[in-house]
């Protein structure tokens, strides 16, 4: 049923992506405004600090708020020009609904018409298929209050187990690792202890563009000395300052650590002390890399051997290190098995607990840490409680006035949930800050899902690749159009401030949601009158848990610029650095090591798909691109993905910079132009993934999952380069544009 | 601010040619007025200023175009105009490059049309005014009753009658309120720049004394201007003698103001159409090619100049060996200086 | 106020630069030139690797484009500060964007001018970080007290710069390891052997 509407061409006509490329009114408008708001920048987990300006009840520009501690008034360009994704021509002001004859293939009816049909479309869906045949998509853009929101609107409103966030495709990985090995998922550090250590291990994480303002912190650290490992298929804008580069082959993380590890044993460069009074297991994590020989360790992940030499030998030879890691290393059907891996490394050498000292994810998503803790997640309750233990439905069954019988098991996750649909089991579905057209593996796989739906809708400020599929389209809020809070990279919950209200008939996310409820019939257990209700609610759900809100106040969080939890009571300080001491978060207190012998990953490449492809990030734009793909000035810094290629590849295919190739995997093919550069490995190919359709990284990518995470394998896909037809001239970036520009001053 | 003039003490030349133009303006007004019987003593204080604003304006227009880099735009700017085969073509195009620059100011439109608003009623205003007052005060305008009734006027440019007209009628109204509709289109220009000073943060920071004075000058001698009609028309003519003297108290200040303030660019700005003759010419010759990366990126002539030019000024960007820093392209001074740099800076790699 | 009357400096180091361009967003930001980037970067060659140049004005003591400017346009503040070009002066020649040592002054063909980075001098004259060194993630661009370079950062600073014979002094300092050695020769400074000269080891694992 839900195939488009109308042609993509006369969607994009209507519904954009449109430019916005100068604030209200224009750049002569002069910087008179009426007032400031301080809150955070959308755009990834670093959650920055900024103030944005209001003028006429618009967003018409930011200034840097340099007494938020994090950030200090730095900006990354997305933070500098987000301001921009407001007061835009693409901006959904009314319900949608699908209409293949209206302009546009959607047409403006009212909320309640709207409401009442979402409602009655779940109320048939369910009566015909049974509950969990409805399933719902979330996302961790959105604030702890929303999260937390969605994770009991499905449970108790729409009483579907299958309840699943985009937070899947982001670090669950590292999740599930954090809580097997230390008890807790949560980054153990505030990001002041980077400039404490002597070591920086950046693994998998492409820092100056996904995490921009970690780079101040890792410099402050290199000002006081501090040495720089980094391991990347490509020579990222910080990896070129780094130390030791490790250039890995994509897919060969854990093996990498391995011998790290093996090279720290074989040299005795371990804290036998930390290893003896705090951790178990030891000894099958060393039994795992017994034979990672550096020869090996060379081999299998294509860096010289005298280089991981040295990487382990500071790490294991310096007093302090942070050893931070992200989608590159989690982005894998070995997922839990890579950041295990990393996580023996720092329990080796006794780095947890202490200044300084530390192995953390960095978080990618707006709300990426707040957003897995309040219960948004399959097999989770809030307080990143867990959904099949029965003490835990117990509590929060009492705090939610519900029979735990009430509460449904574990949903599917989010890809299983597409997978579900695809296969005819799920036949409805309601999604909010999602985008899984573009943002999930195989996107031809989850066009072809999404059309397979009875029913569809989803809650969007813009209309979205996914939206596109709807059949009502609820017009939601941007993040300065509401209250809340979010819990950033650090694990310091925040206070998001509502700058202006939602424009034209749009609404208030959480107002929505309780409405659909409401119609459901299931209006008593959302009784809420503001946003600052549902945090009340939700610190009292994550009581007693691991990501404990209790003792947090929407003024405290403002006054303190952010409280860490756990905060288990009123008054108490926050938690800014976990195991201080040693004391880890299982119940014995113990750090558990984990022996992770390599294995390879899902797809290899072979003689017909002979190079492998890694996906990832450009510094410009953010995830599946819904709001970054709107603004001007960040699309002309980096226009449409290139495919990047060492120049010995491209000289084996007859191409030079700006030709066109063809790219393609078991999945799907595109065309796009060559960037070629000295800067990535031979044998691999990289591909940015924020554009859609054509355009899209993820028509290649696999949709193998991690076991244990279920996160989907982003970063490792076997694919075919060809040379194709034509050449486009390649800029670098913006700097032609700029100097052409010149109309207004 | 620090006003570089290049030369220090006074420059002999210079006033020797302000001197000569005060003579020519002299004997314009002798012979202009007819033996200075049409010349109103009454104005002999606007002249007074207007002279001693000619010799320092020469005396400024001299210096300028004596400094190297605008001695240099000079030259070429002129060899580009009369260059072979090409003076027809420029000759056409000089009546539309001042169309377009000096009198639409295009230019300015382009970079705000309030700003550009505001430029055209101020210079549109002076323009007007100047046409007025100068022959006025030269003696070469003046107006004479005929008839009996005395409700007729005649204008005579030269000691030549022109046009006769009612006082009342239209044309008379017009006459008579030249310098008051100048008045008005000047302090519509000076609000609207003022407003838009006072309200954009950007304006006010670079913004100093100097920029606010002529703005203040000209509001003065507008609103002074005003005061004397106002007087004459309302107030049966009380004040009049002391607003008379206010009145020339701003138009001599604001004359003497010229060659040294802000408005010097009247005379600056039409260097701007040697300009596009000398930018023309340097695009249709040879291009510098980047002595980094050997593409082209300027015209040569203008580099050599700017070879010439430099050591003139104290610059010497040779490295003894042939090559010059002059001749690299501005995207690889800029690549390079990022390159020596972190070649001064260890600690990586 | 102004940035010398506080005792804040600007610091440029070039080689720590991550290439966001968030200082050319924000650069587009500020006060004196909305709408308008003035600061530059650039890859330094991205077919060889990720290093990018950033270039804001240097604020030469005798800066070079004010003394080439045939029309008096380019004025130089107490503090010297170099200003943009004055508006109603500049006549559109060029002659400072291909004279300065450090390619800073940008020409604008539509409204027939030069403008150029001021150091943002609406926020610098009244206490405020300049747009671009606000934002810089890597702090590439850095302004604030000597007091404070020296606590928080490593390397010298330096003043001074050499383009064949000429030494140009700026305002704005740059970064060295050890300042002994002189003005940042630019054309003669010797390269050094470091591994991004050959990223993967191809030389070693082949």
């Amino acid at each position: 049923m839900a195939k488009l509407p109308v042609t993509e061409e006369e969607l994009i006509e209507k519904y954009g992506p449109h430019l916005n490329v100068a604030p209200p009114g224009g750049w002569n408008a002069g910087l008179d405004i009426d007032r400031e708001v301080k809150t955070h920048c959308c755009f990834c987990g670093q959650q920055c600090g900024i103030k944005l300006k209001v003028k006429d009840e618009q967003v018409v520009g930011f200034e840097p708020w340099y007494e938020f501690p994090f950030n200090q008034g730095k900006l990354c360009p997305k933070g500098v020009k987000r301001y921009l994704q407001g007061a835009h021509p693409d901006r959904l002001l009314d319900p949608l609904e699908r209409d293949p004859s209206a302009e546009g293939g959607f047409k403006v009816t009212t909320w309640d018409s709207a409401l009442d049909r979402v409602v009655a479309e779940i109320r048939r869906i369910q009566a015909e298929y049974g509950n969990d045949s409805f399933a719902i998509l979330s996302g961790v853009s959105i604030t702890n209050e929303k999260s937390y929101l969605m994770g009991k609107f499905a449970r108790l409103g729409v009483q579907t187990a299958n309840l699943d966030y985009n937070g899947r495709l982001c670090m669950v990985s590292a999740g599930v690792a954090n809580k097997k090995a230390l008890g807790m998922d949560r980054a153990p550090n505030p990001w002041s202890d980077i400039p404490l250590a002597d070591v920086v291990f950046v693994a998998g994480s492409n820092v100056a563009e996904c995490s921009p303002i970690t780079t101040s912190y890792i410099w402050r650290a290199r000002d006081r000395g501090a040495k720089l490992i980094v391991a990347d298929p490509r020579v990222t804008p910080l990896a070129r300052t780094a130390d030791v580069f490790l250039g890995l082959k994509p897919g060969t993380d854990s093996a990498l650590m391995g011998t790290i590890l093996h090279v720290l044993i074989e040299n005795d460069w371990l804290d036998h002390d930390f290893i003896n009074a705090h951790t178990v297991d030891f000894d099958s994590a060393a039994e795992a890399v017994r034979t990672y020989t550096p020869e090996w360790g060379s081999q299998v992940c294509g860096v010289p051997k005298e280089r991981i030499i040295e990487a382990a030998r500071l790490w294991g030879t310096s007093a302090t290190g942070m050893l931070l890691h992200a989608r590159g290393i989690e982005h894998h059907t070995k997922g839990v098995e890579n950041v295990l891996s990393c996580i023996n490394l720092g329990l080796a050498t006794g780095k947890y607990g202490k200044p300084g000292c530390g192995v953390s994810t960095i978080t990618g998503q707006g709300n990426g840490q707040g957003g897995r803790e309040q219960g948004h997640k399959c097999d989770q309750l809030p307080g990143n409680r867990d959904i099949a233990n029965p003490e835990h439905r117990e509590y929060i069954a009492s705090v939610w006035g519900c029979d735990e019988s009430e509460i449904p098991g574990k949903g599917m996750s989010a890809q299983e949930i597409m997978d579900a649909i695809n296969d005819g089991e799920i036949k409805g579905l309601l999604s909010i800050c999602f985008n899984p057209v573009v943002s999930l593996p195989d996107s031809n796989h989850t066009a072809e899902a999404l059309s397979r739906l009875e029913f569809y809708t989803a809650i969007d400020f813009f209309m979205s690749e996914s939206a596109q599929f709807c059949d009502v389209v609820l017009p939601g809020t941007l993040q300065e159009e509401d209250e809340g809070t979010t819990t950033s990279v650090e694990g310091r919950a925040i206070k998001i401030n509502q700058a202006i209200a939602p424009p034209g008939n749009a609404r208030k996310d959480w107002e929505i949601i309780i409405d659909i409820a409401e119609r459901l019939g299931r209006g008593k257990y959302f009784q809420f009158d503001d946003t600052e209700d549902i945090f009340n609610e939700m610190r009292v759900a994550s009581r007693g848990g691991t990501a404990d809100y209790y003792g947090m106040t929407w003024d405290r969080i403002e006054d303190e610029f952010g409280i860490f939890w756990p905060c288990p009571e009123e008054g108490h300080p926050g938690t800014p650095r976990l195991y201080e001491g040693g004391r880890f978060a299982h119940s014995d207190g113990k750090a558990r090591f984990h022996g992770v012998a390599y294995r390879d990953p899902a797809e290899v490449i072979d003689d017909e798909y002979p190079i492998w492809l890694t996906t990832g990030r450009v510094v410009s734009q953010y995830l599946s691109g819904t709001q970054t793909r709107r603004i001007g000035p960040l699309v002309e810094q980096y226009p449409e993905p290139l495919c990047e290629m060492h120049p010995r590849l491209a000289a084996q295919l007859g191409v030079e910079s700006g030709d066109i190739v063809n790219v393609s995997s078991r999945r799907g093919s595109m065309s796009l132009p060559a960037r070629v550069v000295e800067s990535i490995r031979p044998d691999t190919v990289f591909i940015p993934y924020h554009w859609p359709g054509a355009q899209a990284a993820n028509q290649l990518t696999n949709r193998a999952l991690d076991p244990l995470s279920k996160i989907p394998e982003y970063k490792v896909s076997a694919v075919r380069v060809e040379k194709g037809d034509g050449h486009r001239k390649i800029y670098d970036r913006r700097v032609t544009t700029l100097q052409e520009k010149g109309q207004s001053l | 601010m620090v006003i570089r003039t290049g030369t220090g003490g006074i420059d002999v030349r210079a006033s020797i040619w302000g001197l000569v133009a005060v003579m020519i303006t002299l004997v314009g007004v002798y012979f202009g007025s007819g033996s200075l019987r049409w010349f109103d003593a009454a104005l002999a204080g606007y002249l007074i200023g207007v002279l001693l604003a000619v010799w320092a304006t020469v005396y400024r227009y001299l210096v300028w175009i004596q400094r190297p880099p605008t001695a240099v735009l000079n030259r070429r700017g002129w060899e580009s105009f009369r260059s072979k085969g090409k003076v027809g073509r420029n000759v056409g195009g000089l009546v539309g490059l001042v169309f377009t620059n000096i009198l639409a100011q295009g230019f300015i439109r382009r970079r705000s049309v309030a700003r550009w608003a505001a430029h055209q009623l101020v210079f549109w205003g002076c323009i007007l005014a100047a046409a007025v007052t100068f022959p006025l005060t030269f003696g070469w305008l003046h107006f004479e009753s005929v008839g009996q009734s005395g409700d007729q006027y005649k204008a005579y440019l030269f000691g030549i009658g022109t046009v006769a007209f009612p006082a009342e009628s239209l044309i008379g109204f017009v006459m008579f309120h030249t310098l008051n509709i100048a008045a008005f289109l000047v302090i519509g220009g000076v609000l609207v720049f003022l407003y838009r000073r006072l309200r954009d943060p950007g304006a006010l920071a670079v913004e100093r004394a100097t920029d606010f004075l002529p703005l203040v000058g000209l509001f003065a001698v507008s609103i002074t201007g005003l005061f004397l009609t106002a007087s004459s028309l309302w107030l049966e003519g009380r004040y009049y003698s002391f607003l008379t003297d206010l009145h020339a108290l701003t138009v001599i200040l604001g004359l003497l103001y010229i060659p040294f303030g802000k408005l010097f660019h009247i005379f600056q700005r039409p260097a701007n159409l040697g300009v596009h003759y000398y930018r023309r010419a340097g695009a249709e010759g040879e291009q510098q090619l980047c002595r980094v990366c050997e593409q082209p990126w300027a015209s040569k002539m203008q580099v050599d100049d700017l070879k010439f030019v430099l050591p003139q000024v104290g610059f010497d960007y040779s490295d003894g060996s042939g090559g010059n820093w002059q001749d690299t392209c501005p995207r690889c001074r800029r690549t390079s200086i990022a390159l020596a740099q972190t070649n001064r800076v260890g600690g990586f790699g | 106020m102004n940035p010398l009357v506080q005792g804040k400096m600007f610091v440029i180091d070039q080689s720590r630069c991550i290439g966001c361009e968030a200082c050319v967003q924000a650069c587009e930001e500020c006060g004196t030139h909305r709408g308008q980037s003035l600061i530059h970067l650039e890859f330094v060659d991205r077919g060889v690797s990720t290093q990018t140049a950033p270039m804001v004005c240097m604020h030469c003591e005798d800066p070079t484009c004010a003394n080439v400017c045939p029309a008096d346009a380019i004025k130089q503040n107490e503090d010297g500060v170099v200003q943009s070009a004055l508006k109603p002066r500049c006549i559109g020649c060029s002659n400072c964007v291909n004279a300065c040592p450090f390619g800073v002054p940008k020409y604008f063909a539509l409204p027939d001018q030069m403008m150029k980075c001021d150091m943002c001098y609406d926020r610098t004259s009244v206490g405020l970080a300049p747009m671009c060194a606000s934002v810089c993630p890597s702090q590439a661009l850095w302004y604030g007290t000597p007091m404070d370079y020296n606590e928080t950062r490593r390397g010298e600073l330096i003043h001074e710069y050499r383009f064949g014979n000429q030494v140009v002094p700026t305002k704005v300092a740059t970064v060295v390891d050890d300042r002994t050695f002189g003005p940042i020769d630019v054309m003669g400074e010797p390269g050094r052997d470091r591994w991004q000269d050959d990223p993967f080891g191809l030389e070693e694992m082949t």
